[in-house]
Formats: C-alpha cells, structure tokens, sequence
C-alpha cells in the first residue's frame, strides 16, 4: 500500500513511500515537473494536501514514479533529481547495471566483463584454467601496467 | 655389555620423563597454528573423497546442502537447466551480473555473486532430466553416484519417474534428499522461500524490537535460514551414509526448510505449552540477561567516508556487564550510580522495565561519543565491549585474517575473489575443507561427465546439446 500524488500537469504519478504507517509533513516535488507539492500524513492518511507550492523548494523526492498514460513509463527509484536516492546504497557502485570490473579490490585481474569470448568446448564445456594471457591478453598488459605502478596489493 | 633385548628408555630419543615430556610440548598457541595452518589446506587429504552426490538443485538451500560435501572432498555434479543455469547465477545483488561468461552461447550474460558459497568445487553439467531422451543419462548417473538432493514441488520427481521409489530400484544404496519448503501434509503444493521458513516458523515473529519501540517483525538480511536449513541437511546426509555403512541401504531424507527454521526458536515452543505465553520480540536486547545488548552510540567512526554504511552506520555496540561487579563499575563509568543502588541483582535488571532505563542511560551517556571511544573507555574498564562490525572490517580484522576465515581465491576461471565459505565452518587439523573453485559456467563439465565418465560417444553429446536437451 502506498498513496500517491498524481501531477496532473506532467500526468505522472508519484509514489510516495512502501509504509502504511507513515507520518509526515513536508514538500514532494514531482517527478515528471517542477511542481513541489505540500503534504501532511498521519498514519498513512492524507490529512492535508497534496497542495501545489509553487516556487518553493522540496523536503524530499517520490520514491518512485510513472506515467500509466504514456505507456507506463517508468521513472526507477535513485533517478538523479526526480526520485529519492538511496541513502543506504553507495548509488556510484549501485546504478543497477552490472560494473564492468577487470581488477579486484586488490588490483589481481577478475573475469569481470562482457562480451567474453566463447571458451570453444563442445556443449558449452570449458577448461579448468582460465589463461588470461592467450584470452585475454588486453587485460593481461593493463595487469602488468598495474603491477610495476604497485597497484597490486595482497589484501 | 649392552643386553640388545631390552630397550632403555635412557636410549631412545625424545623426553626421558614425563616432566620433560611436559616441557618439550610446543605451547598450545603454535600447535594449533602448526596443525590448523591456514592456507596449506590442499596438501592434506578430503575426508569425503570418493562420494559422489547429484545436485538438481536452485537457490541457496538444497545447493548449499551439497557444497558442504563438495568443500569436504566429495565429487558433485550440479545438474542445471540447458543454457540458463540455476536462477541464482542471475538474482543477487540486486539482479546484478558480476562474474562472466554465463554459457558459451551467452557471452553478454554473467553471474551475480549470490551464487557463491552455495555451489563450490562441483562440477557443471546441463541436462533437462524430464524428457524420455535424457531418462537413460540420468538413470546412469545413479547407478553411480551415492546420492541426490532435488528441491522440485513434492512429488514431481515422482511424476518424472526419477523419485526415491523409482531410484532405489536401480541402486538400493542410493541416498535421496527431497529439501523445501513444507513438505507432504496440509501444505504440500507450498514451495519456500528463506523468508518464508523465517515468517512460518515463527522466527520472524521474534526478531526485531517490539512494536511499543518502533519495531516489526523483521526477517534476517541474508536468507540465514536457507544456509541453516542446508547444513542441517548436509547432517542427515552424514547421518545417511553412516547408516548405509553399517546397513548397505540407502535413505530418503524429506527436509522441510520451514520445520528446520523452528529449532532456531529456542524456548518459544516449550514456553508456550507450559504458560500459553507467546514469546515477543526483545530486539537488540537480551531476555535472560541485562546488560547484555547493542547499543547506539552518537557519532561514526568514519564521519567522512561517502559510503553511507560507514559514514552513519558505525555506531553500535554489544555491551555485556550483566553479573554484579560488572553492573556497579558500568553505573559508575557512565555516572549513574543511582542505577545500581536501584537494580543490585540480575533478576531486578532482568524486568523489561529496568531495561528501558538501563538501556536509555547507556545510549544518553554514548550519545555524545564515537563507537572506538565506547569501546576503548569499556574495554579499559574490564567490561566487554565490541563494536558492530561490518563487511570493510571483517575483511580487515587480524582474527580472521590469522585463521584464515576470509580469504582471496584465485579462482581458475573467474580470477580474484575475496571468499569465506568453506573456510567459515570450523577447522579440521587432518581433513580440512577447502574451496577449489567458486563456480564454473553452466554445462562446463559436460564433456567430462556425458563423455569421460559415463562414455557416450561425442557425436551423442553434439546431438543432444544441438536439440537443447543439454
């Protein structure tokens, strides 16, 4: 369960927050415009507003938005700017898309990235060893750059 | 003249007495660390060497029963689905793909780290095991193995004719584990989730604060009870092949995950059937004992670090002074003797009510104080005291950096990762466990397996791979 201010201005809808049992007062900005709206919960009811204020700045962002008339499109949580950060996430680290790493947090070559070049096994299969030198030899010479810069530690 | 017949003691080398026997005993400290040796694992032998377990299994649970074997020196075969592999390979963190490839056909698609711990040291086949073609390839993979886990709706291997009743026809010393989540009975269409075995137990009901504090039922972070639930099962397993030693007869083991989650309930049963009380939640204090709690203190260790588990997070506690002497010198630390002239025995600071005081004095002197500050002033004191830990400082903790506990693996495929699996469950002095790999890409092995092991010609396994039935 979750309330929502429907910005009939941008036609978005804006979720507010997964909690039945929120209370709150503040401002909303939208997540499709630049409309801040007033809010006041109790208990998960909308005890006041929404209220347009406009030109005000907003206390917080929706934690989610979409446009159900367009298709449904979505505007994911942690979007910069339009809807609420996570604020227990390092969103650098987690932007919802696999991080293309080579290396580890200690430097050593980790098979980290796509596309990877098919291993030549009958039925998918593969050997026990992935010799990085003869797959992968870009990421080997970045691995041995790394190496005499000291980049490469052991924990 | 010597008399060659009898041996002196005087003669032989080593101690002469048991005093010197005594004395020339290594301190215990570096027989442990001769004996235990992290990292010199692989020169020792398995102690599971030469089972063989199947693993038609997904997720955490069931597959977590089967690394246990496979850390221990067992040979597993982890059977997947063609192509797609165990739905964990591509659920967590957060749908997120670290470790590539997936399959040869699928070069973009990886692995999310989820699927780690849950499936080391086994080897990767595919097979859809339901179609008629594949009976026979399965069927012999029976006759030679020891035992399976499958963690499929009940009855469904039943239907597929691949159950425990069909299985011990072809090999009476098969062990067969069926592990999920309710089991036969009133539920029996159920499947699980950790989640589930968390809330159906009961034990969710338990964990976190008490509504009258803010609280909910809360659910473990980490699915705690599909890695329990799995090693309870890898016990019967154990169980099973002792008995089959002794009777040369196999075992159904039917593992319901939600009947597994109720041990961990502790006295909540046997309370309720004496008093009819229902046990509540106590959250981060303790029940029978206090001060025995986390508590919260007001500044972070890291103030300036961007990640916000560090930045606002580190700031809690365990604080234990719950027998008297220790109760009056954390009264007088933190300034309020009057809390120890009120509550001098443990069964007055025991009460719930005393332990919202105690509780609250604790965080309003440690409000003004980082967590290091907390436990240095406590430690210093003679009281114990040990900050909340996270992932950053267990990796850089000396204890289990020492024992090896948290280790980096060059894995043969996948390259460097930072493990702890099979080297968090106890250290063995002549059978360690050991990781050899974390995982390999779906159908790695198939050519050992369908091939090597069970001899079918290579153009039988180009055929079934073309028509994906492998």
């Amino acid at each position: 369960m979750c309330d929502i201010i429907w910005c009939k201005d941008c036609d978005t809808v804006n979720y507010l927050d997964p909690y039945y049992f929120w209370n709150w007062e503040g401002k909303i900005k939208c997540a499709g415009c630049e409309n801040v709206y007033y809010i006041y919960m109790i208990q998960g009811h909308m005890y006041k507003g929404p209220e347009k204020k406009p030109g005000e700045k907003e206390d917080i962002l929706p934690v989610y938005a979409d446009k159900p008339n367009e298709g449904y499109e979505e505007i994911l949580p942690g979007t910069e700017g339009k809807t609420r950060p996570y604020n227990c996430l390092p969103r650098h680290i987690y932007l919802g898309e696999a991080d293309m790493v080579k290396f580890s947090a200690r430097g050593r070559p980790v098979r980290g990235w796509r596309p990877q070049p098919p291993s030549t096994g009958v039925a998918g299969s593969c050997g026990f060893t992935w010799d990085i030198q003869k797959l992968s030899p870009e990421v080997w010479e970045e691995y041995q750059e790394k190496v005499k810069k000291g980049e490469v530690g052991d924990w | 003249m010597k008399d060659q017949r009898v041996t002196r003691i005087e003669d032989l080398p080593g101690p002469k007495s048991q005093g010197e026997l005594e004395e020339m005993k290594m301190p215990y400290e570096e027989w442990c660390r001769k004996v235990f040796a992290p990292g010199q694992e692989k020169t020792k032998p398995e102690s599971l060497k030469g089972i063989r377990w199947l693993s038609t299994t997904m997720y955490i649970f069931t597959p977590h029963s089967v690394a246990n074997l496979a850390e221990l020196g067992a040979e597993c075969i982890k059977i997947e689905m063609p192509r797609m592999g165990d739905p964990m390979r591509h659920t967590s963190p957060f749908n997120e793909c670290y470790l590539y490839p997936l399959h040869d056909s699928r070069p973009m698609t990886g692995t999310g780290l989820g699927f780690t711990n849950a499936n080391s040291n086994e080897y990767y086949i595919t097979m859809d095991y339901h179609v008629d073609e594949m009976k026979e390839a399965f069927y012999r993979l029976v006759k030679l193995s020891d035992g399976l886990t499958e963690c499929y709706r009940p009855g469904t291997f039943d239907r597929w004719k691949q159950s425990y009743r069909y299985l011990q026809e072809l090999n009476p010393r098969f062990i067969y584990v069926w592990g999920g989540g309710f089991g036969y009975g009133p539920k029996v269409f159920g499947g699980s989730y950790d989640i589930l075995g968390q809330a159906h137990a009961g034990l969710a009901s338990v964990t976190g604060f008490h509504e009258d504090f803010g609280g909910h039922c809360t659910k473990h972070s980490n699915w705690c009870i599909d890695w329990y639930s799995g090693t309870q099962i890898t016990v019967a397993m154990l169980a099973a092949l002792y008995w089959r030693r002794k009777t040369g007869l196999g075992t159904m083991i039917e593992f319901s995950q939600v009947q597994a989650a109720t041990r961990c309930l502790g006295y909540a049963a046997p309370l309720y059937g004496r008093f009819g009380i229902v046990r509540q939640r106590w959250g981060n204090w303790d029940t029978q004992l206090c001060v025995h709690g986390i508590i919260l203190c007001g500044k972070s260790d890291y103030p300036d670090e961007a990640n916000p588990q560090l930045k606002y997070e580190a700031r809690y506690v365990v604080v234990s002074a719950f027998n008297d002497p220790d109760f009056k010198e954390l009264c007088a630390i933190v300034g309020r003797n009057d809390l120890w002239d009120q509550y001098k025995t443990l069964q007055d600071r025991v009460k719930p009510e005393a332990q919202m005081v105690i509780y609250k004095a604790l965080e309003d002197w440690a409000a003004d104080k980082t967590r290091s500050e907390v436990v240095k002033t406590l430690t210093d004191a003679g009281l114990l005291a040990m900050p909340v830990m996270n992932d950053k400082e267990v990796y850089e903790s000396e204890h289990f950096r020492q024992r090896g506990t948290i280790r980096w693996l060059d894995d043969p495929v996948f390259g460097d990762v930072l493990i702890h699996s099979g080297y968090s469950c106890g250290l063995m002095s002549k059978t360690p466990r050991r990781v050899n790999w974390i995982w390999r890409p779906v159908g790695a092995d198939n050519v050992k397996i369908y091939h090597e092991m069970l001899g079918y010609p290579m153009s039988q396994v180009e055929q079934w791979y073309e028509k994906n039935l492998i």
